[in-house]
């Protein structure tokens, strides 16, 4: 099993396409109760607060500026560990992650020790009967969002007060509502990845398996002509699930660079370096099933090599093949308004810039089509803003800083001189462009809509890569079946010595103890034991510097037990990694790789990273009216909600209003 | 053909004209009424009535028998027998009205799709014009270019496909109107038809056919090429028109079929037609 057939097993689609429309389809959206107050919530991923400071006294965010004078601006505390999924979930459910069970982007199996996606589960039907050469479901599988609590746009449905909320992470599939949601980070593509593109080309290319993402296809031209295949979904119907495939066609001028690519009776011309917009594509299963989706295709290179790039596949918001919006209605006429949009959880391809398949400048292009989108959705949303609450996502803020950090910062092992000349203000521009989106916003709305703009993290560097569980065995908790061993191990554990292993780390942020009862070869005993032995690892990853910089590799190491509260806390990680700035978790480590090296500098393009400590990393909070709050966290955004719309709020809420009591409007 | 084809299409488009501004539906339920009333007209006049109404009369009496001699198992099968038999005098009756039916339906449809198949391209979007040139020719020995009116903008270099023996670019309307494309070959040109925009119903040709009968015969829409240029036809492919009902978008040939068999039956009575 490899990362990819690990990224395919977390979140197949195939197994949920028998599913018939959802029975919602008919329901209507919640209730539209009078009540005189609007809340607009603007949330921009991994916004930093010292960056908005600064570009905010430089005159660089107008808009921010106003709304900061208005109100206030603070920094805003995020989650343990500060990961998206996570912080989200805080918001969401008004809790830290005790409460709502998302600790990670990955957990673990206890039983197998096998790394597992934490936001969803897809059950495949158990039942099936086969009939010739194909496979029935009798019962149609399903997929389970694993986010834990009650999501406060529940909680505002029960007392009758209406709510959009438009692509939030950690809500795939969307929570039962009869609010307008659309789920957002965490929305697999339709082959059930969180984004697989497909790269044809003449020349040989490999790509980093590490990363994954990237299906390469060696292509041939054969009298002006490439025969190509698209791959689809895994088709269930077959005995032996194969992938479903498409064939297309490129047609190439032999010398101008113009080509027609023909799939399944649609004809398109493309120049070279020119994107095709969206195109529908149905991929066959069996006579009377088929999946539809849409991607976009660029055509990187004609002459002399051909290079065509192709998007992951989206689920088609007009016919969605796995629940992507509540009422299902809801997608289908934003889809009727707006033609097919981007449905997959983070849109931007940045598997595709770190495997050097699209290049800066092509990778900002896309990105600008989501962004462009956003705004534009964004605008309708405002224009039928009536009542209740319109919670609005922005990804490419996170995106964007993750991937260009290395242009802007000489510090950096992968910054390079001649880019960063070009794409060095990168991330200024993005925060600017936040800025003209909340400009538009502010001008929309009327004198008594309340107005929270907020982010889920900050931002780092990300220079150095941590290879946790090599550490764990040149420490003496993990060993190996082969202690002379120095090479990588294979996969998730391969080769683990369980008998003599007392802790490993999986996700990004994550150790988990081997304890007796719990891991299926646990060794520590619960008790003194265990705690003793936690604080003693907790301990040492905090004493423990980077011989190459003298630098503390950790700013904190958490003990669960003592940052969590709520009824999932025995499901958490027992240590919780904090990182310092500038360090972060290796690509290898989160899915149980050992590595030769404890350390290594990050030379890829994922160059800005955000796995600190809390206290290193916080998100930011405006508001247009005065936050009183001393150090606002993520749940208490939840609270103020509740607050503003005179809700009492759940028991297992732990936060408080930012606004003084009485006067939030 | 061409002036057949003229003479046709005339006809058609003085049928539609007084709706051509308004819901392309009521041009639909006209076309199906007249077309309608043709064809109990042809079948009237073609089909042996009195033969019809007998052959109808039988089914009748037998099914009554097969009602009243339940337990007779003998009188079952012959009665049976007879229905077949009645069912099958029917349907020689109305054979020969078919035939003489079925070019006029034809050519019906072919119309109908002239004028409901597709719809003008918006302003913004793209299509691809497409020549194809006469067996035995290369692309890559032509040199067709294409001279755009103002209001439609050639936006790639062409696309030689020698398999195909075509020659593509792409279009990007850009203001409504109707347009005639140039092409040029050597010292000969010829032209195209595209249509932006609008919302009169008018008929919109998406291929100018070439010297061939039976591609004169569906493209009715612009007059053949010449022989002499060596292009089998030129394309552009406007996209397909939908009818919207409430919610569904339907496909004309869909409505036109309901439509006639709606109205077929209602006035079957008032022109005493035995169908
Ligand atoms: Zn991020």
């Amino acid at each position: 099993m490899n990362r990819r057939d690990f990224i395919k097993a977390g979140a197949g689609a195939a197994t949920l396409l028998a599913l018939g429309p959802r029975a919602d389809a008919v329901m209507r959206t919640a209730g539209r109760k009078a009540t005189p107050r609007k809340v607009l919530i603007l949330g921009f991923d991994g916004m930093d607060p010292k960056m908005t400071a600064r570009w905010m006294s430089e005159g660089k965010l107008p808009a921010f500026k106003r709304l900061a004078a208005q109100g206030g601006f603070s920094p805003l505390g995020t989650s343990i560990p500060p990961q998206s999924p996570v912080a989200w979930s805080n918001f969401i459910a008004g809790t830290n992650p005790g409460g709502h069970g998302i600790f990670d982007f990955i957990h673990r199996d206890p039983k197998t020790y096998f790394p597992t996606f934490s936001a969803s589960a897809t059950e495949g039907s158990t039942k099936t009967i086969r009939l010739g050469n194909i496979v029935f479901p009798i019962k149609s599988g399903s997929v389970r969002n694993l986010r834990q609590g009650k999501a406060f746009w529940q909680v505002l449905e029960e007392h009758d007060v209406p709510a959009t909320v438009f692509k939030i992470p950690a809500n795939y599939p969307p929570v039962d509502s009869r609010q307008r949601t659309f789920s957002g980070m965490g929305t697999p593509d339709i082959v059930g990845t969180y984004g697989t593109l497909n790269y044809y080309t003449t020349e040989s290319k490999l790509v980093n398996e590490d990363i994954g993402g990237a299906t390469v296809h060696q292509v041939y031209v054969i009298g002006n002509r490439v025969d190509a295949k698209l791959p689809g979904p895994i088709n269930s119907f077959k005995p032996d699930r194969p992938a479903a495939e498409i064939d297309f066609k490129i047609y190439l001028d032999p010398s101008n660079a113009v080509a027609r690519i023909s799939i399944q009776g649609q004809d398109f011309l493309l120049r070279e370096k020119e994107w095709s917009g969206w195109k529908r594509v149905s991929f066959p299963l069996i006579p009377t099933q088929s999946v539809g989706g849409i991607c976009m295709f660029y055509l990187k290179e004609i002459h002399p090599e051909v290079k065509l790039y192709v998007s992951p596949i989206n689920v088609d918001p007009a016919r969605p093949a796995l629940p992507v919006s509540t009422p299902t209605s809801y997608g289908e006429d934003l889809e009727k308004k707006f033609g097919p949009f981007f449905t997959k959880g983070l849109p931007a391809d940045t598997s595709a810039l770190e495997n050097d398949i699209l290049n800066e400048e092509e990778f900002l292009q896309q990105d600008g089509f989501v962004l462009e989108e956003s705004r534009t959705m964004l605008d309708y949303e405002l224009g039928r803003f009536e009542a209740g609450l319109l919670f609005y996502y922005i990804s490419s803020t996170d995106q964007r800083q993750h991937m260009f950090w290395r242009l802007f910062d000489e510090k950096h092992p992968a910054y390079d001189p001649a880019l960063a000349k070009a794409f060095g203000g990168t991330i200024e521009s993005t925060y600017r462009q936040a800025d003209e989106i909340l400009d538009r916003a502010l001008g929309r709305i009327d004198k008594d809509t309340i107005v929270l703009v907020m982010s889920d993290h900050g931002f780092n560097p990300y220079y150095r890569s941590f290879n946790l569980n090599t550490w764990l065995r040149a420490n003496g908790y993990l060993k190996l079946q082969n202690e002379f061993k120095e090479e990588d191990l294979d996969w998730a554990f391969a080769g683990t010595n369980w008998m003599k292993t007392r802790a490993y780390g999986v996700g990004l942020n994550g150790l988990y103890i081997n304890e007796k009862g719990r891991e299926s070869e646990g060794i520590v005993t619960t008790g003194p034991d265990k705690d003793n032995l936690v604080r003693e690892i907790a301990r040492k990853l905090e004493e423990f510097r980077d011989p190459k910089t003298g630098e503390k590799v950790l700013a904190r190491a958490y003990v669960a037990k003592d940052v969590y509260t709520g009824a999932y806390v025995s499901s958490a990680p027992d240590i919780i990694l904090g990182f310092n700035r500038g360090y972060r978790i290796s690509f290898k480590s989160p899915l149980g790789r050992v590595p030769k090296d404890i350390l290594e500098d990050n030379k890829a393009k994922w160059s800005g990273d955000h796995m600190g400590a809390a206290e290193i990393m916080p998100g930011i909070v405006l508001a247009n009216r005065p936050v009183a709050a001393e150090r606002p966290a993520l749940y208490d955004v939840t609270a103020t909600i509740m607050d503003v719309f005179d809700i009492e709020k759940p028991k297992e809420m732990i936060g408080s209003s930012l606004f003084k009591k009485g006067e939030p409007g | 053909m061409a002036t057949f084809n003229a003479v046709i299409g005339s006809l058609f488009g003085l049928a539609v004209l007084p709706f051509r501004a308004m819901n392309p539906w009521l041009a639909m339920i006209v076309i199906s009424v007249l077309t309608g009333l043709l064809m109990l007209a042809v079948f009237r006049w073609t089909s042996n009535q009195e033969g019809i109404h007998r052959a109808k009369e039988a089914i009748k009496a037998h099914l009554l028998e097969l009602r009243l001699y339940k337990d007779s198992m003998a009188q079952q099968m012959r009665s049976q027998g007879r229905i077949l038999a009645a069912n099958g005098r029917y349907i020689l009756h109305a054979l020969r009205p078919m035939l003489v039916m079925i070019v006029p339906v034809m050519l019906i449809l072919i119309q109908l799709n002239l004028w409901f198949g597709s719809r003008p391209l918006a302003p913004g979007e793209t299509a691809i014009l497409k020549v194809k040139l006469a067996a035995g020719r290369s692309p890559l020995a032509s040199d067709i270019s294409v001279d755009a009116p103002a209001g439609i903008i050639v936006e790639t270099l062409p696309l030689r496909i020698e398999e195909e023996r075509e020659i593509d670019w792409r279009l990007r309307a850009a203001a409504p109107g109707v347009y005639d494309l140039t092409l040029k070959a050597g010292s000969d040109s010829f032209t195209k038809s595209v249509r932006v925009g609008g919302s009169l119903l008018a008929p919109i040709s998406n291929v100018r056919p070439g010297p061939s009968f039976l591609d004169q015969v569906f493209n009715p829409g612009e007059k053949p090429l010449p022989r002499a240029l060596a292009v089998e036809s030129v394309e552009v492919d406007h996209p397909e028109r939908r009818l919207p009902l409430l919610g569904l978008r339907l496909h004309w040939l869909i409505a036109y079929f309901a439509l006639s068999i709606v109205f077929g039956f209602a006035l079957k009575g008032v022109f005493k037609v035995e169908i």
